[in-house]
């Protein structure tokens, strides 16, 4: 597929509400950001429990 | 005189007037001994949440290798080569990443009020670097050397012209629109970045707003 025939094709998909028109992609993008927003919140991050002074400081 | 290796020379490092002393002594100062690349970090640290600072800076080593392999083969170069094609398309995923990385950095530094702290201006550098990134972005854009950017460059350059910027930054000029994308708005972005991650080793990372480890 050439790059002609990407600018040539078919229309994005949007989604409009009042004011708000958003295409169905960059919506997609964005609840992907949003998702990995609270996963890296949630999600325990790996550390080394071995290691000594673990309250006064980590590796990383 | 004369001073053996790894020594310095006593009337060298002594004159508060040399340039050079007072530049290697501002250099010297910039962060807190130990702290330019520091092995450890506090243990509030320990979550994922502080990574997407260094992603950012990840993909934007990337965005500019991939774009000075761009800048050898020229802004047409991709419309007719297999491995500008390949390079054009790094460079865009990076791009596509370090905005990605750069938003939910933003997220987290503003939900835990990373200006507390004397962080002031490390906040406020990097709300400038978000938007020269975009602007960097935009001329990114109207690089294309395709139909996209010369439709960008229409239907942009109303926009820029009602803000007054039109004058000397025409969106219909792509030879302009090119330099300010691969010299003016990278330098910036280069040297707040700089500035960015200097203050960030100075103040030392900002921790949660429950912890007590202020001061």
């Amino acid at each position: 597929m050439s790059a002609l025939s990407i600018v040539a094709g078919a229309p994005g998909k949007y989604i409009a509400w009042g004011v708000i028109q958003i295409s169905v992609v960059n919506l997609a993008i964005i609840g992907v950001m949003v998702l990995l927003f609270i996963l890296a919140l949630v999600v325990p991050f790996p550390t080394h429990d071995d290691e000594s002074g673990g309250q006064e400081g980590r590796g990383r | 005189m004369t001073a053996r290796a790894g020594e310095l020379s006593p009337d060298v490092t002594a004159d508060p007037k040399n340039w050079t002393n007072r530049l290697r002594g501002w250099f010297e100062g910039l962060v807190p001994p130990g702290q330019a690349l520091p092995a450890r970090q506090p243990v509030y640290v320990a979550s994922w949440i502080y990574v997407f600072g260094v992603l950012t800076l990840a993909s934007l080593v990337v965005v500019v290798a991939s774009g000075c392999v761009l800048a050898l083969g020229g802004v047409a170069w991709w419309h007719v080569s297999a491995v500008g094609h390949y390079f054009n398309s790094v460079h865009l995923w990076s791009v596509e990443m370090f905005f990605g990385f750069m938003v939910v950095h933003l997220w987290g530094k503003f939900w835990m009020a990373a200006w507390r702290g004397k962080r002031a201006l490390t906040w406020i550098t990097g709300i400038v670097l978000f938007g020269i990134s975009i602007g960097t972005s935009f001329t990114g854009f109207l690089s294309q050397s395709n139909f996209s950017s010369q439709w960008i460059g229409a239907e942009g350059k109303d926009g820029i012209n009602s803000i007054g910027a039109g004058a000397f930054f025409n969106v219909l000029n792509p030879g302009q629109m090119l330099l300010w994308h691969v010299v003016l708005l990278p330098l910036g972005v280069g040297l707040l970045t700089l500035i960015h991650i200097i203050l960030v080793r100075r103040r030392g990372v900002v921790p949660p707003i429950d912890a007590e480890l202020e001061g």
